[in-house]
């Protein structure tokens, strides 16, 4: 049989504003990866794919990865490289993984991801945000922080499919209460109700306070191995890499590929790509992380993911679908809502959330998960990232 | 046990008087860093312009110096539509990037069906909070940013910016 890409584990560090440099998150990542695979060395790691993209202005850390190698005392021999898709880092690297594990080039891959968001004025976090898109162009209209982006696609749905802010309210309950669970979470142990939700102050309207993810420091790591040296790492059942899709339409406002801002079509490709290549369709997917860095993401994001039909996404989010009793329990980690977003680090969280969730060790456990999916989205929604796992390989 | 040297500076010392091209919220326009300098030319002169590609016809935006369509070289120099319709918009009071006064007002642009660019996401200027509504209509404006020096040799050479904008027609 051909070599299969497995995730054998990993650890994330405590999200939020860290007394910490990105060096010492990226140890942080390791030592909590270690933890949960005990047997790991870093002898084991033959290769290191390092995301981040705020390094190499925050860190002033351009050629990242040796650095990184270093003070995991990692000796990388296949692959030791920075990778930057922003708020995708590191899902783009185990997509890189995979190919590399299956093609025979590496056998053990550390994906991992750390950003250094907070710095010592206040300040510079928003103004290096204008560098996160097209500078010369659409930043220097203004768009640096995305609230006001996403604060005009969620006025949008809101117009032509009749969205309302409850629906969204019901993202934001709903994965405030699973991060309320998840030590890790930028917002441990908060919880949320409908009423706290909707009488926030305003952020930017319609979005209300938890409408919002926040920028957080934080970083991850994950394992990336072939089937056969997971078996020699950890007793626990193999989580395989099914299929991946990524699709980058534009760079800047111009060439925006829906109808409108409410239509995301590159993430319905993307998602084409993935399930083609998994061999599942939308109702195989058992439970589901989504990029919610604004509440109205999930609501698009399971329109495009072909959760229910285009525009139904407020009805689907408020029926109860995403919570740990609905249909497919999404963002079961408590998502980006609760964790916040260091850039690199959130695809690896993700990804380490659905590993658990198929090898049955999640907090909250999905009962009998098969297939998972994980999105993210990069920037203002300029590129789709979609990873798809399943406790079967792909025959 | 070492001596401790002490020393009160705060800040970046090396920042005095000094331009730093990555800490600029404009783009570099000049020839000496930019091959597509003259779409800001053109902004000088009141037009709105873009790359259009000579072997397939496909207007793209930005301009370029190959055309994403077929990677063709030949382009030439086109207008754009100088008016559009808000689609919808974004006030921002507080938090916007430093250097862009408050309110900080977004729009989604749409320049018609006729026009080689549908959409665009433009800034709002000269308009006040609440002025603003979806359908109106805004004209572009053109005014100067800061100018930059540039090393020419033992020479310093000052290049001077201008960037656009939109407001609302009245
Ligand atoms: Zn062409």
């Amino acid at each position: 049989m051909a070599r299969k890409a497995v995730i054998v584990g990993g650890g994330v560090t405590k999200f939020g504003v860290r007394e910490a440099t990105i060096f010492d998150l990226f140890q942080e990542a390791a030592k909590a990866c270690s933890d949960d695979i005990p047997a790991l060395k870093p002898s084991d790691v033959d290769g290191l794919i390092v995301c981040t993209t705020m390094a190499g202005r925050h860190s002033s850390a351009l050629n990242t990865a040796p650095l990184v190698a270093h003070r995991l005392g990692i000796k990388p021999t296949s692959i030791c490289i920075r990778l930057d898709t922003l708020c995708a880092g590191s899902n783009s690297g185990i997509i890189v993984a995979k190919g590399l594990v299956e093609s025979g080039i590496a056998e053990v891959i550390m994906v991992t991801g750390a950003e250094k968001v907070y710095m010592p004025q206040r300040w510079e976090t928003n103004y290096t945000q204008l560098a996160t898109n097209d500078h010369d162009w659409d930043s220097a209209m203004g768009l640096g922080v995305p609230p006001p982006f996403f604060a005009m696609i969620a006025k949008m749905h809101m117009k032509r499919y009749g969205t309302t802010k409850e629906q969204m309210a019901h993202v934001s309950v709903a994965n405030y209460n699973y991060g309320s669970t998840n030590p890790k979470a930028h917002f441990h142990p908060k919880t949320l109700t409908m009423e706290e939700a909707l009488s926030a102050r305003l952020i930017a309207a319609p979005f209300g306070l938890y409408d919002c993810c926040p920028l957080s420091d934080g970083g991850s790591a994950v394992i990336i191995s072939s089937a056969e040296r997971a078996r020699e790492l950890s007793d626990r059942p193999l989580v395989y890499i099914r299929g991946t899709g990524q699709h980058a339409t534009h760079s800047m406002s111009a060439g925006w590929p829906g109808e409108t801002l409410a239509e995301w079509p590159h993430l319905k490709r993307a998602a084409e790509v993935a399930y083609k290549n998994a061999r599942v369709s939308p109702r195989d997917i058992d439970v589901a992380q989504t990029h919610d860095c604004f509440t109205i993401s999930e609501i698009i994001e399971v329109e495009e993911l072909g959760f229910c039909k285009k525009g139904e996404g407020g009805a689907y989010v408020a029926s109860g679908a995403i919570n740990i009793d609905g249909e497919r329990p999404t963002n079961t980690d408590g998502g980006l809502l609760s964790h916040g977003h260091p850039f690199g680090a959130s695809g690896a969280r993700q990804s380490l959330e659905l590993c658990k969730q198929l090898q049955g060790r999640a907090i909250n456990q999905v009962k009998g998960a098969k297939i998972a999916l994980t999105h993210n989205l990069s920037g203002t929604c300029a590129q789709h990232t979609v990873v798809i796992y399943g406790t079967e390989p792909v025959k | 046990m070492a001596d401790l040297q002490t020393a009160k500076i705060v800040g970046t010392p090396a920042l005095e008087g000094t331009y730093i091209a990555e800490m600029d919220i404009w783009p570099l326009e000049c020839p000496e860093f930019n091959r597509n300098y003259q779409f800001y030319d053109n902004l000088r002169e009141g037009r709105f312009t873009t790359t259009r590609c000579k072997k397939c016809g496909h207007t793209a935006f930005p301009p370029g110096v190959i055309c994403p369509r077929c990677w063709s070289e030949e382009l030439e120099w086109v207008d754009l539509p100088q008016r559009a319709k808000v689609v919808t918009f974004t006030e921002t009071q507080a938090g916007a990037p430093l250097g862009f006064p408050l309110p900080l007002i977004m729009a989604w642009l749409n320049f018609g069906k006729d026009s080689p660019i549908k959409h665009l996401l433009g800034r709002i200027i000269n308009c006040a909070e609440g002025e603003l509504k979806d359908d109106d209509e805004v004209r572009l404006v053109v005014f100067e940013v800061p100018s930059h020096p540039i090393e020419v040799k033992r020479e310093t050479k000052v290049c001077d910016r201008v960037f656009y904008a939109f407001e609302r027609v009245k």
